[in-house]
């Protein structure tokens, strides 16, 4: 009994109750819309159509399987995406760096920085394209729009979060500016710093496929919107909602672990 | 800059016989802190005079608002003094933070949390730029010091509270401080860890020959540990009496129940005015 009751509390269990319900849930809304709509593929197959369509060896342009296509282009998306999250990250860092240095700059700049966050990413993307003149440019430099903001407003609640006594320490050791970054604000700005990093990851991602589907070329998104117009099987769409929700958390748990290998103390902290 | 380790110097046991010299000297100090409404500014400390000689230990006692800790504070350069002297070995406070010969430990350890418990006692030697070889044999000499021997890797988070005021020490001692100053370090924890720690502070005192400012606002516990008991009251803070604590060393726990402790700790309690 107490082991079954172990068994239930543990939180790998929530999970696992967490996706039967999820798949529950899909395959009664694809076996009712199975029954009423004409091509229920479109609205809601079900899953075992979707593994079927990954797994399947029919060629849908001549070369590549969907799931081939689904990959390659999802190859290219996440590079974007990878390459304007580090841009994002290194930038929100400095800026929090620099808006912790000088006040006058955080007074400044911060409203301005709000202000980007809150244009709509699809409303950005047309101005920066024409800014850049380039698409793939423009997917990576609004991937680093997205990071930048979280990193950049958690890091900088972390320098800022440092109790009084250990800036009073450092003091009293008559530690440099450098010292006292490099020893004491640094470190201890590192869990917000990923904070945001963990806010970030999934939305670069989500941005970059959504940008995507503003132009053609390569990627994510393009695939997903020529499949939603009918130009290639639908069931890449289907493969590209399951593979973006798995790339998204993936990118979150990355961050996670790569946490946890610059802080060893989280680690321990775990147990 | 770098100190030189030599433990079997430092660690010379006190020769009482030995004349000891005036180390810290305050004279007319006042501290005042500006009223935040524009109004009078609130008096912390008024005319204070105390010298304070190498090697002692001397607390400062006294309730909530007499102004112990903002002494320790002026003394320690963390505080800005309205009027009046403080010389430390002849230079000012100033001086004497800039030279790094302060060890401050404050009432919560203020650990840092992402270092294990041998890099928070290292701390302060990278920042006096010692050498790595020299600072590891100093980190195991400070840990020996303090009874953390087999908890050098462990994190702060993993520590009780008792221990975690125990790195925080040693990690005020690491830079050999001519001058700790202690703000009421063991008021957080609990009686029986308290007692411990007092033993072994009194050991490590005992050791390494330095001047120790001690704010607390236990009675008993200043009358155990101290030289001298400075005791200041409130509304204005002010020295209302200094007591001698002719109390025999090495002091067991036991002399806690003796008459001249008993008699000792009437004495402090009464040279209170105005609480």
């Amino acid at each position: 009994m107490i082991q079954i009751k172990k068994i239930l509390s543990s939180k790998y269990m929530v999970t696992l109750v967490w996706v039967l319900g999820l798949i529950l849930i899909w395959e009664l809304g694809a076996t009712v819309i199975e029954g009423t709509k004409r091509s229920p593929e479109n609205v809601l197959p079900h899953l075992h159509q979707i593994l079927a369509s990954v797994f399947t060896t029919n060629k849908v342009n001549g070369t590549q399987t969907a799931f081939q296509i689904v990959l390659s282009n999802g190859g290219i998306t996440l590079l974007r995406a990878g390459i304007g999250f580090v841009i994002g990250a290194g930038l929100g860092f400095l800026l929090a760096l620099i808006m912790n240095l000088f006040l006058p700059i955080e007074k400044i700049l911060f409203p301005y920085l709000m202000m980007i966050q809150m244009i709509p990413i699809l409303g950005m993307a047309p101005i920066v394209l024409a800014i850049t003149k380039d698409i793939n440019k423009s997917r990576i430099i609004i991937a680093a729009i997205l990071t930048f903001y979280p990193v950049a407003t958690n890091t900088l609640a972390g320098f800022k979060s440092v109790e009084k006594e250990k800036h009073e320490l450092m003091y009293s050791l008559a530690a440099s500016k450098f010292e006292i970054y490099r020893k004491l604000l640094i470190p201890s700005s590192l869990p917000y710093f990923f904070t945001g990093l963990k806010i970030s990851a999934p939305m670069a991602i989500t941005a970059a496929i959504l940008v995507d589907t503003l132009q053609g070329g390569a990627g994510l998104g393009t695939v997903l919107s020529q499949s939603l117009k009918h130009a290639t099987t639908i069931y890449i769409f289907w493969q590209i909602v399951f593979l973006s929700a798995i790339i998204g958390i993936l990118s979150f748990y990355l961050m996670v672990l790569l946490e946890q290998a610059i802080s060893p103390y989280k680690r321990k902290k775990k147990k | 800059m770098v100190n030189v380790v030599n433990f079997e110097e430092e660690f010379k046991e006190r020769d009482a016989s030995l004349p000891r010299e005036t180390e810290i000297i305050i004279e007319n100090l006042s501290v005042n802190f500006p009223d935040k409404d524009g109004g009078e500014p609130i008096v912390a400390l008024s005319n204070v005079n105390l010298e304070i000689k190498q090697g002692e230990f001397i607390s400062l006692l006294g309730p909530s608002g007499c102004g112990k800790t903002t002494l320790l504070r002026t003394i320690a350069d963390l505080q800005e003094k309205s009027s009046g002297t403080i010389s430390v070995r002849g230079l000012s406070p100033r001086e004497i933070r800039l030279q790094k010969k302060y060890g401050i430990v404050f009432q919560s350890p203020v650990l840092y949390e992402w270092r294990s418990v041998r890099r928070n006692v290292c701390m302060p030697m990278e920042l006096l730029g010692m050498p790595k070889k020299d600072r590891t044999k100093r980190v195991t000499k400070m840990l020996e010091l303090v009874g953390l021997m087999e908890f050098g890797e462990k994190y702060p988070h993993e520590l009780s509270g008792g221990m975690q005021q125990r790195v925080n020490i040693a990690r005020a001692l690491a830079i050999r401080p001519e001058i700790l100053l202690m703000d009421e370090p063991f008021s957080a924890l609990d009686e029986f860890t308290k007692e411990k720690l007092h033993e072994d502070l009194l050991r490590i005192w005992q050791r390494t020959n330095k001047t120790i400012l001690f704010v607390t606002h236990n009675i008993q516990e200043a009358v155990f540990l101290s030289d001298r008991v400075v005791v200041l009251s409130p509304h204005p803070g002010r020295v209302s009496a200094i007591v001698d604590i002719d109390l025999p060393r090495p002091r067991p726990i036991q002399m806690k129940e003796t008459q001249e402790f008993n008699a000792l700790v009437s004495k402090v309690r009464n040279s209170f005015e105005g609480v």
